[in-house]
């Protein structure tokens, strides 16, 4: 018989059936689909045992309770909130939930490098030891040193307030220089109103967990103003409502509809940069329909009426100002596109609410603002009388941690000192003196009167996240040494000369003194969730290690073995005051403390409550009394800053010395750049020293960043006008840089206003970072404040052309 | 006509027969050949006998932590307790001692029970439930030697790996949630 094509068939039909009904098709399907769950790039978690840490979330100067979950105890698989945290009460941002992505990122720096080529080729960054870099370092600033040239040594720092800022400033006293700047934040500006209004420099804080109605003048309160962790917590009791008070309202004053303006009871969409200028009306429709606390103005505020200055001049009072035809809500309407009826509806309401409070701070409070539009809102809150004893408003009390070692240098010395600090040599000098980053960086770039032979840079990246941060770039130039303490190669440390890398803020001892803009003392410790890698370094050690080596009494005046044992004596001294309390399960959470409560100490001695912190738990105490810890010339709130004819703007109008509208004026020929371009902040996005992880990038809608590009948000109607549509590809160009953009249509952009997010655009890291987006900091302009010459920022004329 | 075709191949009985052949070497090359293709076996880097460690409750080794979680195969720490040196003079007794208790190394066990990642599975409820070890797990009281460990070579597990349908008739059976997440989380 001949097997022909037809038994061959029949043969293959049995085949088939009988494959069909034994285990191989059912089996391969089943293993295959198992096969394709474990391909080599997806990550299998360690298994075993499974502990929790308790620390203190140092990503941002938030201070929330952070509890990490690890298995075996040397792999970190989950950051948490911690519940037992009084403020964030177990809430957590995306940034510390993706915290992790930092420690096991393949852009950490493993080692100290050695840039062995030009500046900026990151091939030439080579491995070194630890105790080469050191003794590189350590041998140029012993040699500056003796050579009378310290002050030529500068560092900026990103991190404050901390022992780690602390511990830097004593480090630069004892060794001799006074160029420590840190990169800019909303401090700046309201500690220098705070000094002038009250006559102490410490920042203003808001008991926004008391308040009934809350006028927000473009703050981020959802999108990472203050402590984001108190402020979930806080929208949580605002949104709740007490029994007896009732839900907050909230007002939000902003151009754009944010998230915060969206989830707010009212949106007041006013031109970019006139909040100040609305409230300034707000401000006339109070006096004038004497709706103000007229007792509390009468009595606790000078410069409301006519006032006499350190000169004998009689001087016109803010209520003169605040009366003129240009703060009248018809004036404010034109200017700020506000109606009328608003403003004086708006006015009304404030004045009626039982507890209200004004607040302010430029987005998250990550820069400085308008020294004037922060004194607009202090004098908002003055005619409300929020600065009393029970009010909503007051300065942020110190933490009475153990001071640092009084230093050999005696105070004329001192001061001989810190006049040298470069930006204060350069031409132009305001009034008042801040954060001067930016003359600094002036000075450096033209190295007038001295040049900076050194530059060290901490937990920043002002290559990237500083607005205008070509300014950087071209001090750069003139820097003799740039030195990086960075965990990351960033866009700052690919620049560096010498890179001697941090542990992370997971992996070391650390803390947060103080939360910022909460009425409340507040101290907590941060210990490492694991061990760092053997390749890096705790900043902070490598200061005591250079203070131990280099002579002539930096040893004395950084005395301690390592970081653990300074921050350890720190605690002793804050044991030591007794006051205070930690938060154990019973007592008041710090929010319900009011002014001048007394709290029951509940630690033993220090070894005790560093034993408390280190588990995880933090140390608060009741806020202070305005009016107690004011130390003005009048003992009053100073409206009319008699303190600015001392330092020398003795013979200006009247008006230069009073909270006044005075927006600064911005680069750029309005025709040729007809749209102004305004950054905007999300939780999603962090902007400053971490670059945004992908876990956060992963939370970005579409309409923001698709693939690698961003769009800017407007206003359907303006780019109708413009030819554009959702999605069309855009030129966009500023005095700073051209580049090009998506368009997203929305409803929520003002008219003629551009809205690019700020986070995105790094060209360092790796390639789940690098190439997102366009940096804004790289399009924005810097306006120099008159008075403090601090940088603020409110807007950028730009031209956007179809591509 | 029809004459002429059945005579060119099978057709008819023929035909039947051819075709019956196919599907029963197919059965069998499915039954009998695959299961052996696609499993290798693979040897545990030492013996051991549950037999001779009988003295001991099966929780000593196979321990539970204080929040319930199983702590997985015994670490080295428990046979050196022991075995810090040779308690007889087997091969394999010498290897213990001289490759890992000397050299404070753990040995890697090939787990017949390993679960995917995917699974989330936790023996606190079932202890609790009280179920009883075998009813998962092999029976060790009479086992002088380990079994061999069969590794699918397109999954890398076990072929005792338990499937999710006994997981889920189990379930069924106890009443138990059934839902995706109790195991996908």
């Amino acid at each position: 018989m001949k097997f022909g094509r037809r038994a061959f068939l029949q043969f293959a039909a049995g085949a088939v059936g009988g494959t069909l009904l034994s285990p191989i098709p059912w089996q391969l399907i089943d293993d295959s689909a198992i096969w394709s769950q474990n391909w080599w790039w997806r990550p299998s978690p360690e298994r075993g045992e499974i502990t929790k840490v308790a620390t203190t979330c140092l990503l941002c100067d938030g201070g929330c309770g952070l509890q990490a979950r690890l298995v075996n105890k040397n792999r970190a698989i989950l950051l948490e909130g911690n519940p037992k945290n009084p403020v964030s009460a177990g809430g957590i941002c995306p940034l510390g939930a993706a915290g992790l992505q930092f420690l096991y990122a393949p852009y950490r720096i493993a080692q100290p490098l050695k840039q062995t080529k030009s500046r900026g080729d990151v091939s030439g960054l080579q491995p070194i030891s630890w105790e080469e870099a050191l003794k590189e370092l350590r041998t140029r600033l012993a040699q500056l040193r003796s050579q009378g040239e310290a002050k030529t040594v500068a560092a900026i720092t990103g991190q404050r307030p901390g022992s780690m800022s602390d511990l830097w400033q004593q480090f630069f006293a004892a060794y001799g220089s006074p160029n420590l700047f840190h990169m800019p934040t909303g401090y700046d500006s309201l500690e220098l109103a705070a000094a002038m209004t009250a006559g102490k420099r410490s920042p203003l804080a808001f008991a926004l967990e008391n308040a009934s109605f809350v006028l927000s003048f473009g703050t981020d309160l959802l999108e990472g103003w203050g402590a984001p962790g108190r402020m979930q917590a806080v929208y949580g009791l605002w949104r709740k409502g007490d029994d007896d008070k009732g839900a907050t309202k909230i007002v939000q004053v902003e151009s754009r509809c944010s998230l915060s303006a969206a989830k707010a009871d009212q949106w007041l969409a006013v031109a970019p940069g006139t909040e100040a200028a609305l409230a300034l009306g707000i401000a006339h429709v109070l006096v004038k329909e004497n709706l103000y606390d007229s007792e509390f103005v009468k009595n606790n505020v000078f410069g409301f009426d006519d006032w006499t200055d350190t000169q004998g001049r009689t001087r016109k009072g803010f209520r003169d100002l605040v009366l003129a035809a240009d703060c009248a809500p018809d004036a404010v309407s034109k200017r700020t596109g506000v109606d009328e009826a608003k403003i004086r509806a708006l006015a009304k309401e404030f004045a009626d609410a039982s507890n209200a409070v004004v607040v302010w701070g430029g987005g998250q409070g990550g820069l400085p603002g308008n020294l004037y539009d922060d004194l607009i809102f202090i004098a908002l809150n003055a005619l409300k009388g929020n600065f009393k004893s029970d009010g909503t408003v007051t300065l942020s009390p110190p933490v009475p941690l153990a001071p640092l070692p009084g230093l050999a240098m005696d105070a004329a010395a001192r001061q001989a000192l810190a006049r040298q600090r470069l930006d204060l040599q350069q031409s132009v000098q305001t009034p008042l003196a801040g954060n001067g980053i930016y003359a600094f960086l002036d000075g450096a770039a033209k190295g007038t009167p001295y040049p900076i032979n050194v530059l060290m840079v901490h937990e920043a990246n002002p290559a990237y996240s500083l607005p205008e941060n070509r300014l950087f770039r071209e001090a750069l130039a003139k820097v003799g040494t740039l030195v990086s303490f960075s965990s990351f190669m960033d866009e700052t440390t690919q620049l560096a000369d010498l890179v001697l890398p941090n542990t992370t803020a997971l992996e070391r001892f650390d803390d947060a003194i103080g939360l910022p803009g909460a009425p409340y003392a507040y101290y907590a410790l941060a210990s490492p969730i694991l061990n760092p890698p053997a390749g890096t370094k705790h900043t902070g050690e490598v200061l005591l290690a250079m203070a131990k080596e280099i002579r002539g009494g930096l040893a004395e005046a950084l005395p301690w073995s390592d970081y653990k044992a300074y921050l350890q004596y720190r605690v002793e001294g804050l044991a030591g005051s007794r006051k205070g309390m930690v938060s154990e399960a019973k007592g008041k959470p710090p929010w319900q403390l009011q002014a001048g409560d007394l709290v029951e100490t509940n630690y033993k001695d220090g070894a005790d409550l560093w034993k408390k912190l280190a588990s995880g738990l933090c140390w608060y105490d009741a806020p202070v009394d305005f009016f107690q810890v004011l130390d003005t010339s009048s003992g009053k709130l100073e409206l009319a800053l008699n303190a600015l004819t001392a330092k020398g703007l003795a013979g200006a109008a009247d008006q230069v010395y009073l909270p006044r509208f005075a927006q600064l004026a911005l680069s750029g020929d309005e025709k040729e750049y007809p749209l102004l371009l305004v950054t905007y902040r999300s939780m999603s996005l962090t902007n400053r020293y971490l670059p945004n992880p992908p876990f956060m990038t992963k939370n970005l809608w579409d309409f923001m960043l698709k693939g690698q590009e961003v769009f800017v948000e407007m206003n359907p109607k303006a780019a109708q006008a413009l030819g554009v549509g959702e999605g069309s590809q855009a030129r966009l160009k500023t005095l700073e840089g051209e580049v090009t953009v998506r368009v997203h249509l929305f409803a929520g952009a003002r008219e003629g206003v551009l809205y690019l997010p700020e986070g995105l655009g790094h060209t360092a890291y790796d390639r789940y970072i690098q190439d997102k987006g366009v940096n804004a900091n790289s399009l924005i302009e810097v306006q120099m404040d008159p008075l403090t010459g601090l940088g603020t920022v409110w807007a950028t004329r730009a031209q956007l052309r179809r591509a | 006509m029809k004459e002429e075709n059945k005579s060119a191949s099978g057709g008819g009985v023929m035909g039947g027969i051819i075709f019956l052949a196919g599907f029963v070497l197919a059965l069998i090359v499915g039954w009998v050949v695959f299961p052996n293709l696609l499993f290798s076996e693979k040897l545990q880097p030492l013996q051991f006998s549950h037999v001779s460690h009988q003295d001991s409750s099966c929780e000593d080794c196979h321990a539970f932590r204080p929040d319930g979680t199983y702590a997985g195969i015994p670490n080295i720490n428990n046979c050196k307790e022991c075995h810090e040196s040779p308690m007889g003079s087997s091969e394999d007794e010498r290897k213990l001692v001289e490759d890992y208790i000397q050299n404070d190394r753990e040995i890697p066990w090939r787990v017949y029970s390993w679960q995917p990642d995917n699974v989330y599975f936790s023996h606190a409820p079932h202890k609790a439930k009280e179920i009883e070890c075998k009813r998962c797990h092999r029976d060790v009281s009479e086992e002088k030697t380990l079994p061999a460990y069969k590794e699918n070579r397109i999954t890398g597990y076990s072929s005792r790996t338990m499937k999710m349908i006994e997981c889920e008739k189990c379930h069924a059976e106890q009443g138990a949630n059934n839902e995706c997440w109790v195991c996908h989380k």
